[in-house]
């Protein structure tokens, strides 16, 4: 069972396999990871992303909300907000 | 900023990283509920509770045997959804709950069922089928994908995520790799990119767009709003430019202007882009892809907003006619609708704002997808030019019913309902001629077909409007070659129509240069339908186009086709074809009696027996015999399809009757279904068998039929010729294309 447990360090394991689809991201995954540390996270596949996260947790972001997103605690955050 | 190449992604191994679709819980008290669940399945389906709430991925395949055993028990059919769900998350349902399933879900059961094995790949052929139609569930095709990856099915994988990822970008993202290496392979378009708008997105969504049709897109992207520049300069080292158009890029408006000096702006800038388009058709030598404006998401003067010059709908229109204005007048400028491409999306959700403040993005995620599909279209219409012959079945397609069966006079078509939509089908065949296409009929039928034309009243079509036919019964592929080479045109410049799936199969497997699309079932659909199919849309027309049918019809003669059917046996053995004789008895007489009163084609004696005549053969089993056959494929269940009635007197057995579906006709049955016939004969002691053969006007296609099954001539005349069989001097017809068993 230790692949459940690794998944867990996510409140929303959903984000790995998004990071997984949109930029190759197979490496580890915390709440502190910024675009600085995933190489394909730049403002074009930022857009990618955001729509990801849409279509996963159907909600829909605002304009601030897509230009807050800075981290992967920040999308957290976001994900609680929204209830999803 | 320098141009950037943009390719397809090399994404992380999919094999690698996904999970098997079935996985295990490994929560006890979950388990527990889901349990209590499966036990009262039948009454949670009845009160429409918890069922819908459980992730079937979740749940072990032994725990779904249990569910659907309990809902059997309890006489309880698996709802479709359910049935989805199961399937959807990777569990395997019996045959005869496949047997009610869509053909998506069916062919994704089976997919689930595979292990691999080359013989099971066959069976994908199926998904050529779902490949080409557009209506399947979404869900259903990214699992699709996705199970044919697991299998290391690859090619199969890559052509149904291809033939979708305008609508399902799922299973693009699924068959990544596998896509990137399959691109490398394909021909190159190198396409410069500019807009009036930002192009990145657009640029990655061509790469899968042209990868549909056949082409690797090599794209280099124009500096952000060098749009005219881009025009007005020298294109070098590429095949083609790409222009994406937008209104606010176009013509930005600024509301403090007064109307008449802002439209006059406008008019000005719509002169400049249409110069500009000019100047670049006049300079070089690549064609250029422009997309039109598309509707204005939002009215801006409202109910004058078509009329006003403050509204942007009369700007929209205004733009759009002196661009194809500058288009008419030069051979090298193609306007894509992009109304046409973007009516699969309400106009709503053709924008997204965020994504245009965000960055100047113009156009939503899917609204982009499909303008990317509508210039890759384009792109291959112009490469590999439209169509050139629409070779279209005759019956349940250009007319209701079949014309060997029900005669002339009741075949379905006219100003009424249902024939209307046959004859609007006829309508929209004309249509197309008129653009200068070519008609062939190819049908498997009565030679005389094409009378019907002249001889029903509600026919549109008249017999002339076809350039070439083959009607026979010669398999329609073998058919196709030969009009081909008559006609001197490529395989590859053919459509073929026909409401039968065998038949589309066939051609696809045997032809696979041929386009094949899965028309609608429903006659309704179909006249529409074949408006938006784009490989027939003309890319100019002249007076020349609706001539060329007349001159080819000049040029025609009998041709009398007969085929050989070599690689036809390929396509036999693909069909899995089982046959499943019984005795007739209580439950079947009425069908037996049924066929024998309906059946004209394929009938060698057109005696029509009724119930109290079949059963009485069945008395005495030392006296007569009555066979029905069952038969099935990989394309589903055909029923009970051929019957044969047989008296036994004085040592010697007489068929006095052998019938067979049309359906069926063409793939061996009946060789196998008589072989069988002759055994049972044996078993009740006779050898001497006599078969007689009564000409009809429509049973002409049986007229050899006892000589090709070994039976040797023994008088004929008029009326009928005779047949007979000594068993165990010759050897019994049989078919190794089919699998014959005996059954209740």
């Amino acid at each position: 069972m230790d692949a459940c447990k690794t998944e867990i360090r996510l409140a929303y394991p959903e984000i790995i396999s998004i990071f997984e689809d949109i930029f190759q991201h197979t490496g580890t995954l915390t709440t502190a990871t910024t675009p600085d540390d995933v190489e394909r996270w730049d403002s074009l596949q930022h857009i990618a992303l955001i729509r990801a996260l849409e279509t996963t947790f159907a909600i829909r972001l605002s304009m601030d909300e897509m230009m807050e997103i800075r981290s992967v605690g920040d999308i957290e955050n976001m994900l609680r907000r929204h209830g999803a | 900023m320098s141009p950037t190449v943009i390719g397809f992604p090399a994404r992380g191994d999919v094999r690698r990283s996904r999970q098997s679709p079935v996985t295990m819980t490994c929560d006890t008290s979950i388990d527990e509920i889901i349990d209590a669940a499966i036990e009262a399945a039948p009454d949670c389906l009845r009160r429409r509770v918890i069922l819908q709430a459980i992730d079937w991925s979740m749940v072990a395949p032994h725990k779904v045997s249990i569910l659907l055993s309990s809902l059997e028990q309890a006489h309880v059919a698996a709802p479709r959804w359910l049935s989805r769900s199961l399937l959807l998350a990777g569990h395997v349902l019996p045959d005869q709950t496949e047997r009610h399933l869509p053909s998506d879900l069916a062919v994704l059961n089976r997919l689930n069922r595979a292990t691999g094995e080359p013989h099971e790949r066959d069976k994908a052929a199926t998904l050529d089928a779902l490949a080409h139609d557009d209506r399947v569930d979404c869900d259903v095709i990214a699992a699709l994908v996705e199970r044919l990856i697991g299998l290391s099915w690859d090619e199969e994988a890559v052509r149904l995520a291809l033939a979708h990822g305008h609508r399902v970008p799922d299973a693009l993202s699924h068959a990544a790799s596998l896509l990137a290496a399959h691109i490398e392979r394909l021909p190159a378009a190198r396409i410069r990119l500019a807009g009036s708008s930002t192009t990145h997105t657009l640029a990655e969504d061509l790469v899968p767009a042209f990868a549909a049709q056949g082409w690797r897109v090599d794209v280099t992207q124009a500096e952000f709003g060098g749009l005219l520049a881009e025009l007005m300069g020298l294109q070098r080292n590429v095949d083609g430019l790409i222009v994406l158009l937008d209104f606010d890029g176009v013509a930005p408006r600024n509301w403090r202007t007064p109307a008449g000096e802002g439209f006059g702006l406008l008019v000005e800038r719509a002169e400049i882009l249409a110069n500009a388009l000019t100047e670049f058709s006049r300079r070089s030598g690549a064609p250029l892809l422009i997309n039109s404006i598309p509707l204005p998401p939002a009215p801006a003067a409202g109910l004058l907003d078509r009329r006003h010059m403050l509204g942007l709908r009369r700007g929209v229109d205004f733009i759009n006619e002196r661009m194809l204005d500058a288009a008419e007048r030069s051979n090298r400028i193609i306007v894509i609708d992009a109304d046409q491409a973007l009516s699969i999306l309400p106009l709503r959700d053709q924008v997204d704002p965020r994504l245009w403040y965000y960055g100047r993005i113009a156009y939503s995620a899917d609204a982009m997808r499909a303008l990317a599909r509508a210039f890759a279209q384009t792109w291959n219409l112009l490469r590999r030019g439209p169509a050139k012959v629409l070779a279209v079945d005759l019956d349940n397609t250009l007319w209701g019913g079949v014309y060997g069966e029900d005669g002339v006079d009741h075949l379905v078509c006219g100003e009424d309902s249902p024939g209307n939509a046959f004859r609007a089908m006829q309508q929209e065949c004309l249509r197309l001629k008129g653009q200068g296409l070519l008609l062939v009929a190819l049908s498997k039928n009565e030679p005389d077909a094409l009378a019907a034309f002249e001889r029903h009243p509600g026919m549109l079509m008249k017999p002339d409007d076809f350039a070439a036919w083959a009607i026979n019964w010669d398999p329609k592929p073998e058919n196709i070659r030969h009009i081909a080479a008559d006609l001197s045109l490529g395989l590859d410049s053919f459509v073929f129509l026909d409401d039968s799936a065998h038949e589309r199969d066939a051609m696809r497997r045997l032809c696979p240069e041929v386009v094949v699309p899965e028309m609608p079932p429903d006659p309704a659909d179909r006249p529409l339908w074949l408006r938006r199919l784009t490989c027939t849309w003309p890319l100019r027309l002249t007076a020349e186009d609706e001539t060329r049918a007349a001159m080819y019809a000049a040029e025609r003669q009998a041709r009398g086709l007969r085929a050989s059917a070599a690689n036809f046996e390929d396509y036999l053995r693909g069909l899995e074809q089982r046959l499943t004789i019984s005795h007739v008895h209580k439950e079947t007489i009425a069908r037996a009696a049924q066929m024998h009163q309906r059946t004209n084609q394929f009938n060698l004696t057109t005696l029509r027996s009724t119930e109290a005549e079949i059963a009485a053969l069945m008395e005495d089993e030392t006296r007569g015999l009555a066979l029905l056959g069952r038969v099935t494929d990989r394309f589903g269940d055909h029923g009970i399809a051929i019957a044969a009635t047989v008296t036994i007197d004085n040592g010697e057995a007489v068929i006095r009757s052998l019938l067979m579906s049309c359906r069926v006709i063409g793939r061996e049955i009946e060789r196998a279904f008589l072989g069988e016939l002759l055994q049972e004969i044996r078993r009740r002691g006779v050898v001497r068998v006599r078969g007689d053969y009564l000409p009809t006007r429509k049973n002409g296609l049986v007229r050899d039929f006892y000589a090709l099954c070994g039976f040797t001539a023994a008088g004929a005349d008029e009326m009928r010729s005779t047949w007979s069989f000594q068993i165990g001097e010759t050897e019994l017809p049989s078919s190794e294309f089919v699998a014959v068993s005996w059954g209740t």
